[in-house]
Formats: structure tokens, C-alpha cells, sequence
């Protein structure tokens, strides 16, 4: 008892008003002690130990081994298959060919035109073309070996503007244009004719690989009852479920996703697990028998997805003052050979669209017009990586603000104070920004902590033999929260037992950043229980509502409010029968840490389990189900006019760069990054993505590269494929900037992809500022940057 | 190929097991032995998550043939905590620092900075970057890990 009274006096008393329903997830920052700290992710001890296992480490005696004959061209016919010798060896159990798939044979996150097994055509160097299970993995590879197949090999077309062309290969009967959108506002001619000064560019950047560090690694077990078992790390187990159902012929309830532990996603495993999903179910159907199928690192690089490449045209004009008249853009963005995530998901889903409706930046322009086309290639295909088509079109919008301002004699900094938004601005497709709009605060916050005023000063040569030089840039980014289509709601459901231990379930997935942390957080706050109380389970369609993919920066805001509104439903009962117990009206009473207590008397209290008992034995309900859809999105198909997303984020990022003029090597050597993200869950996790996703944009930067030579990947291993090492990365200073969202978890926005948007660009922007070499064709590898400088010597001759 | 016998201490146990001439010793760690801590990212001595130390020397244990440990004392990521209860210093400050996300690197990580402690008590920000450069991490940025291990080194003295 003494124990209580002590626990008593530490309670903050605090009034909740009652708010609409617009208002109902933000409550006054005093009123927290669970959500907004900095807990030590729930995950951490397992990880640290090694005890933790991912799919790769459970054993599989008795599993049989996938493996998956792929196209060796990028467009060809498929004459014959011959699999018979392949059958016949030792420890040999199927090998499959297009006809052995038992439903629809395709498979894709939005159009299934990705073949399971590639029956008449390939499209692309790793295409799939025959699946093998055998009793070993080595059997199974070298059966591949032993599969004859004849192929007549079709002319390719590589490039999205040539696969345009009247005479272009043609890659899927529908033509190699899979999505044109369009954006309109206002009038650019008349924006143009009224600006002083007019600049065009062109930007490119090249396919990039996610290298995430777990290959990629699926399990299918077939079970007694016809289901299908399927075991992976994955952002979507729907996605991945609504596709082997159909691949398999079977209802939606006869396919089970379980989701295992994910090394890293950034994207990559919305697709791939689709992939190996649907090949490994069939296969375990197929056999009877459950079946590994596992991806060596140059088999994930050869077969999953990519950052899509983009030529990006960019036309913008402004008044001698800074003010900007008018943006024209036009994006020719790569698809590859599949549809992937690329197509339009009505409104504005889809990461073409998205990359339209981002592309002028985060500016108020009165005209503006961007015309974006989606083309069909010979590639691997482009799906989600980390910024979902806007981490490309930034680096356009903020290289060319930043050359535009050059031409004006305008700062960096001033051209973005002039045009970013601000609160009530109007975005260019119309949108108006009538919350949590924090923009110009990072740039204040950033440029203070960066010292940018200062540095601007001390630009130029800092060595004795002048090979080195210094500079700064600044980059600016808004990201959006949620996917902007109609069906992106998403469920949650919260179970209380008689000891006050709480059951989560969500469909949302942990990749590495910190969703088991952080949703628990929420939920914990909600029922006023502390966070060691709450156990998530683990992503399994047959038990955890329908929760959509763990992607767009959506999980903590999404999945947070329908946890909050099943945690409310529980609470209800809680506090009714604590009502009783205190003989305290229940609009008197508050749950915090494990106690329920009259707000005007906190020395009357009881533990919420013994509340929960009390329902637990008066048959009062202690199941709380929560489902939350973000306000409607809209998007005119043929003006791109409406409210495509319902918040953003917003950054700054600043970056110093040292450039070594006679080799173009280049040396970041300070960086500070600040945030708008509307509330701070667990402020260590949120730094925790904007260093992580500040390292990714710095590899964007400066050395990451698919390099493909007429349909073959050239770097295929991370010998190869370079990423940073913490050599590359400097130390990184985040701003974390709370300008709260109403319809947020306590004010909270997306915060995951948002961090490797402006880095790049910032980067970029550095780098010219530093020696005068604008880097418009990605990477800024010492060669990029030589022949940048090279060009700009002769553009000053 | 006929199995041979290898004999070598794993994290401090005598092991002696069949394997083929040409097994890695990463395959009998997480295969034969049943320890998968240590992970595959590449197979090919790149990305460092399969970094055990060999007989104090930290090792890409995706490249080095099993036999080349015969004799050897090898020591994994679940050779670090003393019990279930009592954690390495470099794991407790990984854990409180943030520097774990995902968690795949984390193992190969947290054997590289064993290995600079055990070298260097009072390493500084290069040493630290230095030491864990051949351990790739997509998630982190790798700020928080170097700072963890600073701190480790601190909490050490």
C-alpha cells in the first residue's frame, strides 16, 4: 500500500478536454509518459545477443530447396523447354515449367503482369523461366544446369525514351507506355512570359539497389487443412497473401502469411516476397512438401526490384526578386520490365504519380505543368525504395532552385525562404497546407545549428596547393504520410487480460525501424499501462486484421490512431467497472502507469489490473478493435488538381563538403538535417532514420550505381555495388521539430522515408557550391565530379 | 568428398565434428553446430556480418575454410554474455545507444568492436570508424554504432 501512495504523488493530474473527432488522437505534450520517450527498443536484447532469428537462421530438416532457372537475355521467346534430364537427377523432386501453375500466372503489387513462370516470353535478364525443388540446395543448382531451353531472341529496347519510339520492341501487348499523368495549374506560358529569368536542365539518375543486408529468404509449408503457409520477411503479407491466392486458385483464407523478422527493407521486400511467395507455394504445392527458397546476395540484386532511373526535364522561371512564376517539368521514368509498383493506384497511389505531384517541390508556383511518362523497358524493374519516386524528382526541384538562384544572385536560403511553404499555402496540385506546415522552421533551425551564415563566407581553396576545396549546400524536401489511395485503411486490435497484460495485433511489420517499439508505445499510453505490458504479435494474416503494407511513412500514424481507437474501446470497460470499484464518476477518472485514479483526488485509486480482473468477472468487454482511414484522398486524372495526401513532412538538410579538384573526390564533412514530423513517438528511433536515411542519401550521392550494359547488371555483389561504410558517413546532427498534425497519434507524421530525400540534393548542391561542378547525371563519383568540373572550366572560359 | 574430423573451442567449448573438406567455418557455425547469430549477407567477404574472432582476430567466417580453425578458440556473438542474465558491456551500450535497428549487422558489429576494446581500451572517433568499416549497415548511418562503442569503451574503464 505504501508503494501506491508513493506512485500516487508522481502521477501528473491532468484535464482532458473534449475535442472533435479531427482533434481526438492530440493531446496536451504534459499529458505523455509512455509515447514521446525515448524507450529502448523492445527488439534490442534479442538483436544484441544473436538469439533473435531471422527467416535465413530457422532450420529446415525435411524443407526441400527452391531455386529459379532465370532468363540469360532480355527479351526473347521461349521455344521449347526441355526438363527432363533435370528431373532425372539425384535428389530431384519437380522441376516446373509455366504450365504446373496451378491459378493465375502472374503475380505483382498492383498489375499482376509479372509471370510466376515464364511460359511464351522473357522480358529481362533474371526473368524466371523453370523452378526446381530438390532434397539439397546443391541439387537444385546444379539441376538448373540441366534444363534445356531454346530461345529466339527478340531486339531490346533499354531506354524509357526509345521504348516510346513508333518502331520500339514491344515489351507487353499493351505497349511500353504502362502510365502518363499529367499536373496543370494555372497558366506556364503566361508564367514564363512574366518571370526575368528562365533556366532549363536536365537531371538522370540511375537504377539503385536497396542492399539490404538480410538476403532475401521465403518458407511455404503446405498444411493438413489445404492452407498454404508462407513465412517471410515482408513489408505487405496482404499484398503478398492476395497474390498466392490467386496464383494458387485457392480463397484468400486458405492462403496464411506469417511474417518473420526483416534485415532491412527499404521498400525492396514490399515485391519481392511476393515474388518468392508465389514461387515457393507453388512449388510446395506442387510437391507436398514444404520448401526454403533463398536468395544468394547477386541473386537478390539480379531479381528484385529497383530505385526506377529517371531523365527529368525541369523549366523554371522567376522574377528578379526570387518570387517563382512558373515550373515545368517533364519525367521519363524507367518501369524495367515489370509494373511493379510503378502504375497508378487511383487517386494517387503508385510511385509514378507520386513522383508528379512531388516533382515542383515544396514551393508555392502559380503555374505549373508537369507531364510524366511510365515506359516499359528491357530492365529489371523499378518498385519502392525508401521516398517512392521523390527522392528522384528532389534532386531536379532542389538542384534547379539552386542554379536558378545562382542566375538571380539570390542565397539558397533566401529563394527558399521566398517560396516554401508555408501555413495556408497551395501546393501545385492545389492542395492547401491548413496544418502542420514546418518547413521554413527547419530551415531556420538547420541553418542556425549549421552555422550556415558563417560558412557561406568561408567558401574556397583551404590548402596551400589549392587542390582542395570548401562548400555548403542546402537541400529541401516534403514527404508525404500514407499511400493516397481509397483503400488505405487500416485495423488494429487490442486484447486486455484479467492481469493487465495487453495483446497487440497490427499487420504493421518490423523492419529495423522500430515499429514493435514504437506502436506498443502508443498503445500502452492509450490504456495507460507501461510499455513492458504490452506484447505485439507478430504479423500473421490469419490472426491480425487487415492492416495494408508497412510502406509511405504510414505505420506509426495509421496503424497509431486505429490502435488508439481499439485502446479507447477497451478502456471504456475498464473504467467503467474502475468506476465502480472507486465509486468515482468515470469522467473523473484517469489511467496512467498501471493506475486508474480520481483526477480531482489522485489518492483514490486502483491498479488497472485489478480494473481489468473486474471486467475480466463481470463479463465486460476486453477486446478493443480499432480502424482508422486517412481522410479522403483526391486527384483529377487529366489536371492533377486535388489533395492527393493528407499531410507531410518536411526537412532541410545542410551539408559541408571538401572536393579535391584534381581527382573529384569528395568529403562530407559536416551535416545537420531538421524535421517537421509532427510528434516524436520515441524521439532516439526517429534519429535513429534520419542518420540512417541521411547515410542512403549520401549513397545516392555520391557512389551508388546499377550499372547495366545492354540488359546485364555489371555489379551484381557489394564488392561492387558500393554503399557507405561508416568511413563515408559523417557525423550527423538531427533537428527534430514537432509542429503538430491533428490527425495524428499525439501530432505524429511519417518520419521513415523522409530522411534520405534532401540529402542527396543537399549533397549535390555542396558540391557545386564548393568547386562549380553541377553533377546533373548521377553518381557524383570522382568521375562524375570531374567531368562536371571539366565542364564548368570551359563554360567560364 | 569424405567428412574429416574438426576439433576447435567455440565460445570457450571443445567441438569436435564431421565436416567436408571444403565446409566454411560459417556454414558449421550456423548449420552444424546450430549457433545463427552469426549471418550471410554476401558470402563474400563484404559485407561482415559473419565476423566471429578466430583465435582473437576478427574474421569474415564466409571465407575461411572450417579446417583452417582446427585448434583454433573461436568466439561468436553468443559468446560474448556471460549467462542469460549478464550482458558485454559493448551489448548493453548497443542496446541503450540506439545502434540497433534492423539487427542484421549488429552480430558482425559488435565483434569488430569487441576486437578494437580488446586492443585499444580508449579508442577514438577514426579508430572506432576504422574498425567497424568492414561491416556494412544499410539502417543506421552508423553514428549511433560508433558512439555506443565509445561509450562501451568509456563504461570499460
Amino acid at each position: 500500500m505504501k508503494e501506491d501512495t508513493k506512485a500516487k504523488k508522481e502521477v501528473r493530474v491532468m484535464t482532458k478536454e473534449k475535442v472533435d473527432i479531427q482533434e481526438m488522437f492530440s493531446v496536451p505534450e504534459a499529458d505523455l509518459s509512455v509515447a514521446g520517450q525515448s524507450i529502448v527498443r523492445t527488439d534490442a536484447r534479442q538483436k544484441v545477443t544473436g538469439a533473435l532469428k531471422f527467416c535465413g537462421d530457422f532450420a529446415v530438416d525435411g524443407y526441400l530447396h527452391g531455386k529459379i532457372l532465370r532468363s540469360p537475355h532480355p527479351h526473347a521467346l521461349i521455344k521449347s523447354i526441355d526438363t527432363k534430364k533435370a528431373e532425372s537427377m539425384p535428389g530431384v523432386v519437380a522441376v516446373l515449367t509455366a504450365e504446373d501453375v496451378p491459378g493465375r500466372n502472374g503475380f505483382g503489387p498492383i498489375i499482376p503482369d509479372q509471370p510466376v513462370i515464364c511460359g511464351d516470353k522473357v522480358r529481362f535478364v533474371g526473368d524466371g523461366v523453370a523452378l526446381v525443388a530438390a532434397e539439397t540446395e546443391l541439387a537444385a543448382q546444379q539441376a538448373l544446369e540441366h534444363i534445356k531451353v531454346e530461345y529466339e531472341i527478340l531486339p531490346a529496347v533499354f531506354d524509357p525514351l526509345e521504348a516510346l519510339e513508333q518502331d520500339a520492341p514491344q515489351i507487353h501487348e499493351g505497349g511500353n507506355l504502362l502510365s502518363k499523368n499529367k499536373l496543370r495549374k494555372g497558366d506556364v506560358e503566361k508564367g514564363f512570359a512574366e518571370a526575368d529569368v528562365v533556366i532549363q536542365r536536365v537531371y538522370r539518375v540511375p537504377f539503385l539497389d536497396h542492399a539490404y543486408m538480410e538476403p532475401d529468404v521465403v518458407l511455404a509449408v503446405p498444411q493438413p487443412d489445404g492452407t498454404m503457409l508462407v513465412e517471410g520477411p515482408m513489408q505487405a503479407p496482404f499484398t503478398t497473401r492476395r497474390n498466392i491466392n490467386e496464383v494458387l486458385g485457392v480463397p484468400i483464407n486458405k492462403v496464411r502469411v506469417r511474417q518473420v523478422t526483416m534485415g532491412g527493407g527499404f521498400g525492396g521486400k514490399e515485391d519481392s516476397p511476393i515474388d518468392l511467395g508465389c514461387r515457393a507455394a507453388v512449388l510446395a504445392r506442387h510437391t507436398g512438401k514444404p520448401v526454403r527458397l533463398a536468395l544468394e546476395r547477386e541473386e537478390v540484386m539480379l531479381q528484385t526490384c529497383k530505385r526506377h532511373p529517371m531523365v527529368m526535364h525541369v523549366k523554371i522561371g522567376a522574377k528578379n526578386d526570387g518570387t517563382l512564376m512558373a515550373f515545368e517539368g517533364v519525367i521519363y521514368d524507367e518501369q524495367g520490365a515489370y509494373a511493379s509498383l510503378g502504375p497508378l493506384i487511383p487517386p494517387a497511389g503508385g510511385s509514378h504519380v507520386h513522383s508528379m505531384v512531388m516533382m515542383p517541390g515544396p514551393y508555392e508556383i502559380p503555374n505549373a505543368k508537369v507531364d510524366a511518362y511510365l515506359c516499359y523497358t528491357n530492365h529489371p524493374y523499378g518498385g519502392a525504395m525508401r521516398g517512392f519516386g521523390a527522392p528522384q524528382v528532389h534532386i531536379a526541384h532542389e538542384q534547379a532552385i539552386d542554379e536558378l538562384a545562382e542566375k538571380l544572385g539570390i542565397s539558397p536560403l533566401d529563394i527558399r525562404r521566398i517560396n516554401g511553404f508555408r501555413l495556408g499555402s497551395a501546393t501545385a496540385t492545389g492542395q492547401v497546407l491548413d496544418q502542420s506546415v514546418g518547413l521554413q522552421d527547419t530551415l531556420e533551425a538547420c541553418a542556425e545549428a549549421f552555422n550556415w551564415d558563417q560558412k557561406y563566407k568561408e567558401t574556397g581553396f583551404i590548402d596551400e596547393s589549392k587542390t582542395k576545396r570548401k562548400g555548403i549546400g542546402v537541400g529541401m524536401g516534403w514527404y508525404r504520410t500514407s499511400i493516397g489511395i481509397s483503400g488505405d485503411g487500416c485495423g488494429a486490435n487490442v486484447h486486455v487480460h484479467e492481469d493487465g497484460s495487453v495483446l497487440l495485433f497490427t499487420g504493421i511489420t518490423e523492419m529495423g525501424q522500430g515499429s514493435y517499439t514504437v506502436l506498443p508505445q502508443i498503445c500502452a499510453e492509450e490504456l495507460g499501462v507501461n510499455l513492458e505490458d504490452i506484447k505485439y504479435v507478430v504479423p500473421d494474416t490469419d490472426i491480425v486484421p487487415e492492416s495494408g503494407p508497412t510502406v509511405g511513412s504510414r505505420s506509426t500514424t495509421v496503424a497509431g490512431n486505429a490502435i488508439i481507437m481499439a485502446a479507447k474501446q477497451v478502456k471504456e470497460s475498464i473504467l467503467d467497472a474502475a468506476s465502480e470499484m472507486l465509486n468515482v464518476p468515470v469522467d473523473r477518472l484517469e489511467s496512467r502507469n498501471r493506475l486508474i485514479f480520481d483526477r480531482d483526488n489522485p489518492v483514490v485509486s486502483i491498479l488497472f489490473q485489478d480494473a481489468a480482473m473486474k471486467c475480466y468477472k463481470t463479463g465486460r468487454r476486453l477486446i478493443g478493435q480499432g480502424w482508422w482511414t486517412p481522410p479522403k484522398s483526391s486527384l483529377d486524372p487529366e489536371t492533377g488538381q486535388g489533395s492527393p495526401y493528407h499531410v507531410y513532412t518536411f526537412s532541410t538538410h545542410m551539408a559541408e563538403t571538401i572536393v579535391d579538384i584534381e581527382t573529384g573526390e569528395v568529403e562530407i564533412t559536416d551535416f545537420v538535417a531538421a524535421f517537421d514530423i509532427g510528434r516524436a513517438i520515441n524521439p532516439k528511433l526517429v534519429e535513429g532514420q534520419i542518420e540512417g536515411g541521411v547515410a542512403m542519401g549520401l549513397g545516392y550521392a555520391l557512389m551508388e550505381n546499377v550499372v547495366i550494359e545492354k540488359g546485364y547488371i555489371q555489379n551484381l555483389g557489394l564488392e561492387n555495388y558500393l554503399i557507405p561504410t561508416s568511413l563515408d558517413v559523417p557525423n550527423i546532427k538531427s533537428i527534430i521539430l514537432e509542429v503538430k498534425n491533428k490527425y495524428g497519434p499525439y501530432g505524429a507524421k511519417g518520419i521513415g522515408e523522409m530522411p534520405n530525400i534532401p540529402a542527396t540534393p543537399a549533397i549535390l548542391n555542396a558540391i557545386a557550391n564548393t568547386c562549380g561542378a553541377r553533377v546533373r547525371s548521377l553518381p557524383a563519383d570522382p568521375e562524375g565530379v570531374f567531368w562536371a568540373l571539366r565542364e564548368a572550366g570551359e563554360q567560364s572560359e | 568428398m569424405d567428412y574429416v574430423e574438426l576439433s576447435f573451442k567455440l565460445n570457450d567449448q571443445d567441438i569436435s565434428i564431421e565436416v567436408l573438406p571444403d565446409a566454411l567455418l560459417v556454414d558449421v557455425i550456423r548449420e552444424n553446430v546450430g549457433l545463427t547469430g552469426t549471418k550471410i549477407g554476401c558470402r563474400a567477404g563484404e559485407c561482415g556480418a559473419c565476423t566471429i574472432l578466430l583465435d582473437g582476430v576478427p574474421v569474415n567466417a564466409c571465407l575461411l575454410p572450417a579446417l583452417k580453425a582446427t585448434g583454433c578458440s573461436v568466439v561468436t556473438i553468443e559468446g560474448l554474455a556471460k549467462g542469460d542474465e549478464q550482458l558485454d558491456v559493448i551489448q548493453e551500450s548497443f542496446m541503450n545507444e540506439g545502434a540497433v535497428q534492423c539487427g542484421f549487422c549488429t552480430p558482425g558489429m559488435i565483434m569488430n568492436a569487441k576486437d578494437l576494446l580488446n586492443r585499444e581500451p580508449d579508442p577514438s572517433e577514426h579508430d572506432i570508424k576504422h574498425a567497424i568499416s568492414g561491416v556494412l549497415c544499410r539502417c543506421t548511418g552508423y553514428n549511433k554504432i560508433v558512439h555506443a562503442i565509445k561509450t562501451a569503451s568509456q563504461a570499460k574503464k
